[in-house]
């Protein structure tokens, strides 16, 4: 056995060893399959064109139903089409669709959010969204969602609904610890009267009542949303330019406002927005910050939540006003050929209408209406507090690694809190980290 | 000296039931909680006999989320077929190694222990770009090598040991009467090592059950999906959790590896030792 | 007749030495070749990528990797990610490995010295041995849910109520031991069952020649049973180094790497870089460091084990 492992251990020394000798000359055997077979299932299928539509939303509760409707609808209103799903969860679908077109058999669009548009592009996936519409129905979008959605001043996902990061809130919980329900805060200090209050609630069970909460698990998404709590006390991230802009009072009040409400113990640490959504779902979180559609997702575990929710602009701190990052969900597109390109334009132009959304908008996401066909559409009523919160938006500047940049704001978040790390001290090591993402 | 004897035994019971607390309690708690409803599973005080004891979750399961089940049969397709093919591959490869030296067996050996130490995602790359290339991406056929070569190695050295013990007499004694090699080893030796094969085909099936980076990185399918990769791409998705569902599907989900294991478990102890000590 | 027989004999042997040869290639062979295929190779080619500057966009473009001059490597070292990985990785490998033994040894034992219902103890012990890795996961993240976790409770009654939000995972401090607890739940069983067949064979007519020489418990323990075990023992270990060392599902599921870097092991670090930031290359680097590093720790290990032998 001995001998045996000394002789494995020889072999894979030697292995690497001829590895790394060899390394140049033998450059990769790989990824030379770019091209191939795409399109055999549309073949076989006579003579229908498929569209494949990579989209996460098939798997998660609450949206299914929905998107099949629009499959059913799309394809009886155009029967020589037909919808051909790519699924895998929020987390993988952009790792599942880049590996399918390294397969040479790549999806022609898929649904997801702006914050992923910059990674999409960067792997030379999706091509700009002027390749598939004429400029009169791209000139129909709200400006300010499209600049979200630019790469090096190109658009390359096309917005269908927006948001910022929004404040909710559970009335029931503002009654209980002697607050006007419909007085939400304002501001961070306001936030922080309140909470005093609301920290000494329990629910009926004994459960703690969290007052007030904010993301910060090291995934992408909580990453923009602590980006856009820098917006709301006036700091940036990145300049225009994208390249790091934080030696600022924003920024650094926007931090330490995470260590406060740590060491106050009001915010669950570590949370993903999806146990924010649960801990609010069940009457333990009086206040959070979430995309408006994560809304679907407290409704789906706690379905009286309708009765207690309500949203709030998002909260200003520090010298800022408030302002929040913009969030969109996007259809970004990609080439197939002239065909399967006509398709996506079609089965975009049917789904954006007020017709095909004003359900799942109302009732399922809530969530604003980007294009000016829908512009005086009914919004869910849950909306209502935080009207005008897309007004006050800023857009981040797209920079391809985005998402790493964003997870390194997630560890910042945890420095200052689980990690204790004092501010400046977690500041300057974001910055040495996060300048190997920008520029 | 009685005394001594009696506390040592005292010691020995206590740290017996400690460590069988901690090994077997959280499994109690998992099929506790897959009865209790998603409220119940919720309070601070958590009860330890569910209060209200119901099989919503588990009527959900069977129901609502049924896709559950497609992964669940993947799962047994692709673990069967590996089991197959690995334990077939081992008993050749086993005996070709137990039975006749040659010099090349040390590196047979060596590239098989070897092979047992690369760490998945070091190939996972690779491989997705290998599979493309065979056009085997996104097929049960691909995730079945894939596996299979993964569980070769253990397989044959545990096939090697069980052929170790069988005497040469009994295949002298078949040469003599005229048995070509083929014959030998399948109608002579090989019944003699059943046990063997059994151990090697369990090891396989539960170790591929087991599985989660091959299928998550080769198989983009969801209706080809296997059950570690479907559940966690499925069940701890975006938008919440349910935790009396994810207690529900683990039960569910361990299940057949307990029956099998409880039947098997003889030749399971003796092949997992017999493999792993005397490889 | 018989001087015939005798002549034709060497050839006959030499023919027989030659079927074998081909017999037995023939049927090492579907082994060798899938093994190749399927692993080696896909090492090898991870390996080479290492040194090129090999991206997402390599694969949909088609276009080969460029050689970029070791900055993967480089780049890895600067970052200043890659030395806390290392000691994460070396941390959980050791801490786990230690108490998988320390526990494994005193269960098999236990189990090994006439205790009531030995046989069905070491069925059911089995269990967790048996549960999908990334079930296992789950069932501890269930047990150590911030919320409503059973751990917290335990926590909140045990304290007196002064800790009342116990997170393990959520803890950098504590998040490593939470993910080793759960890896040693599901590794014991196995280790105690190959332990206590190592205890089995232990010669009792030793054992009990010591006893009537008035040897003491420990010291038959320490001048028997150990070297009686020593290659059980070494096998033992050897295969919980590198299961640990390979560990991913599992981390990968209850913490994702977190808090702050906490359980950011090679093999997170390595999927982090391949899939998260889409840097295949920067990946491939990470797992060669890695390779590099359980050889080294493997040698090592063998290297004591072999000395200890020969004392």
């Amino acid at each position: 056995m001995k001998k045996l492992l000394a002789i494995a251990l020889a072999a894979l020394m030697s292995v690497s060893m001829v590895a790394c000798g060899g390394g140049t000359s033998s450059s990769a055997p790989a990824a030379s399959t770019a091209s191939g077979s795409g399109s055999t299932a549309a073949a076989a299928d006579g003579e229908k064109t498929v569209i494949k539509f990579a989209n996460y939303a098939l798997l998660e509760n609450g949206y299914t139903e929905f998107w099949e409707g629009v499959k059913a609808g799309f394809e009886e209103k155009y029967p020589q089409y037909e919808i051909e799903w790519v699924t895998a969860p929020y987390g993988e679908i952009v790792n599942q669709v880049i590996n399918q077109a390294g397969g040479g058999d790549k999806p022609d669009m898929i649904f997801g959010e702006s914050s992923w548009i910059p990674t999409l592009q960067d792997a030379g996936l999706t091509i700009p969204v002027s390749e598939i519409f004429d400029q009169a129905y791209l000139d129909k979008f709200d400006p300010s969602v499209m600049d979200a959605c630019k790469v090096n001043s190109e658009v390359y996902g096309l917005p269908m609904y927006s948001c910022t990061f929004m404040l909710y809130y559970n009335k029931d919980l503002f009654e209980q610890a002697g607050l006007d329900p419909n007085a939400p805060p304002t501001t961070y200090d306001e936030m922080l009267t309140m909470a005093e209050k609301l920290s000494t609630l329990t629910t009926a069970d004994g459960n703690k009542v969290y007052p007030f909460g904010q993301t910060t698990a090291s995934v992408a998404i909580s990453g923009s949303a602590i980006n856009s709590m820098v917006y709301n006390f006036g700091g940036t991230v990145l300049d225009e330019n994208g390249q790091l802009a934080t030696d600022n009072q924003g920024f650094k009040d926007a931090i330490t406002m995470l260590q406060t409400l740590d060491e106050k113990g009001y915010n669950p640490q570590n949370a993903k927005l999806k146990d924010l959504r649960q801990l609010f779902a069940t009457g333990q979180l009086a206040m959070y910050y979430d995309q408006s559609w994560g809304f679907n997702g407290v409704l789906s575990i706690n379905p009286d939540a309708a009765n207690f929710t309500a949203s709030a602009k998002p909260l200003s701190g520090g010298e800022g006003n408030g302002a929040a990052m913009l969030q969109a969900h996007i259809l970004a597109y990609m080439d197939n050929g002239e065909e399967r390109k006509e398709g996506c334009r079609l089965l975009t132009e049917y789904l954006i209408t007020e017709e095909v959304l004003k359900d799942y908008m109302t009732n399922i996401t809530p969530a604003y209406p980007v294009i000016e066909d829908m512009k005086d559409m009914e919004l869910n009523p849950v909306l209502e507090g935080a009207t005008g919160a897309t007004d006050n938006v800023i857009n981040t500047p797209s920079i391809p690694m985005l998402n790493d940049l964003n997870l390194e704001l997630c560890t910042l978040a945890q420095n200052v809190t689980v990690s204790d790390t004092d501010v400046d001290t977690a500041i300057e090591q974001f910055n040495s980290a996060a300048q190997a993402y920008v520029g | 000296m009685k005394k001594q004897e009696f506390a040592l035994s005292v010691v020995k019971y206590v740290i017996l039931s400690i460590i069988l607390l901690f090994l077997l309690f959280p499994l109690y708690w998992v099929l506790i909680t897959s009865f209790k409803t998603n409220m119940e599973a919720y309070r601070s005080v958590p009860t330890f006999i569910p209060d209200a004891p119901t099989i919503e979750s588990y009527i959900k399961l069977f129901t609502e989320n049924n896709e559950f089940f497609v992964y669940y049969k993947n799962n047994f397709i692709v673990s069967g077929a590996t089991a197959l093919v690995t334990t077939v591959l081992a008993i050749l490869a086993g005996y070709g190694l137990s039975r006749f030296h040659f010099k090349w067996n040390g590196w047979v050996m060596a590239l098989l222990l070897s092979s047992q130490m690369f760490p998945v995602v070091s190939r996972m790359i690779s491989l997705y770009d290998l599979m493309n290339k065979m056009h085997l991406i996104n097929t049960h056929v691909g995730l079945i090598f894939a596996l299979t070569a993964a569980m070769l190695p253990f397989t044959v050295m545990l096939m090697a040991s069980f052929f170790d013990g069988v005497p040469r007499a009994v295949e002298e004694a078949a040469y003599v009467d005229g048995a070509t090699r083929m014959q030998v080893l399948w109608r002579i030796v090989t019944p003699l090592v059943k046990p063997g094969m059994l151990a090697a085909a369990i090891y396989a099936f539960l170790m591929t059950w087991d599985d989660y980076l091959h299928a998550v990185t080769l198989i983009q399918d969801d209706s080809l999906r296997t059950m570690s990769a479907g559940v966690a791409m499925r069940y701890l998705g975006e938008l919440s959790y349910d935790w009396s569902l994810i207690n529900t599907i683990s039960i569910v989900g361990t299940l057949p590896m307990l029956i099998l294991f409880f039947f098997f478990q003889k030749y399971m102890v003796k092949g997992l030792v017999a493999g792993a000590v005397k490889g | 007749m018989q001087t015939a027989a005798a002549k034709k004999e060497p050839r006959l042997k030499l023919n027989k030495k030659r079927g074998d040869q081909l017999f037995s290639a023939a049927l090492v062979l579907p082994t060798l070749l899938i093994t190749t295929v399927f692993i080696l190779v896909p090492v090898i080619d991870s390996v080479i990528k290492s040194f090129l500057d090999f991206r997402v966009r390599n694969i949909i473009s088609g276009e080969p990797g460029q050689w970029n001059n070791f900055e993967n490597y480089t780049r890895l070292f600067q970052g200043g990610k890659l030395l806390p990985a290392i000691g994460v990785t070396l941390a959980f490998v050791v801490g786990v490995v230690l108490a998988q033994f320390v526990l494994g040894m005193a269960l098999a034992l236990i189990l090994n010295s006439n205790v009531k219902c030995a046989r069905f103890i070491r069925s059911i012990m089995m269990m967790p041995w048996v549960v999908p890795t990334i079930i296992s996961a789950l069932i501890w993240m269930w047990i150590f849910q911030p919320q409503y976790g059973l751990l917290k409770y335990f926590v909140s009654v045990i304290t007196g109520g002064a800790v009342n939000d116990f997170a393990i995972l959520n803890n950098p401090d504590t998040a490593l031991l939470g993910v080793a607890i759960a890896a040693l739940w599901k590794q014991i069983p196995l280790t105690t069952l190959l332990l206590l067949s190592g205890l089995q064979n232990v010669p009792e007519d030793m054992l009990e020649a010591a006893t009537i020489d008035g040897a003491s418990r420990t010291k038959k323990f320490f001048a028997i049973v150990i070297p009686y075990m020593k290659s059980v023992i070494s096998i033992v270990v050897s295969m919980a180094i590198i299961e640990n060392f390979k560990q991913f599902p599992l981390i990968w599921t209850m913490t994702g790497g977190g808090p702050n870097g906490s359980t950011t092991t090679l093999a997170i670090l390595s999927y982090r870089e391949a899939f998260v930031s889409n840097n295949l290359g920067s990946g491939a680097a990470v797992t060669t460091i890695w390779m590099l590093l359980m050889i080294v720790v493997i040698f090592v290990y063998n290297r004591i084990f072999r000395k200890e032998d020969m004392d």
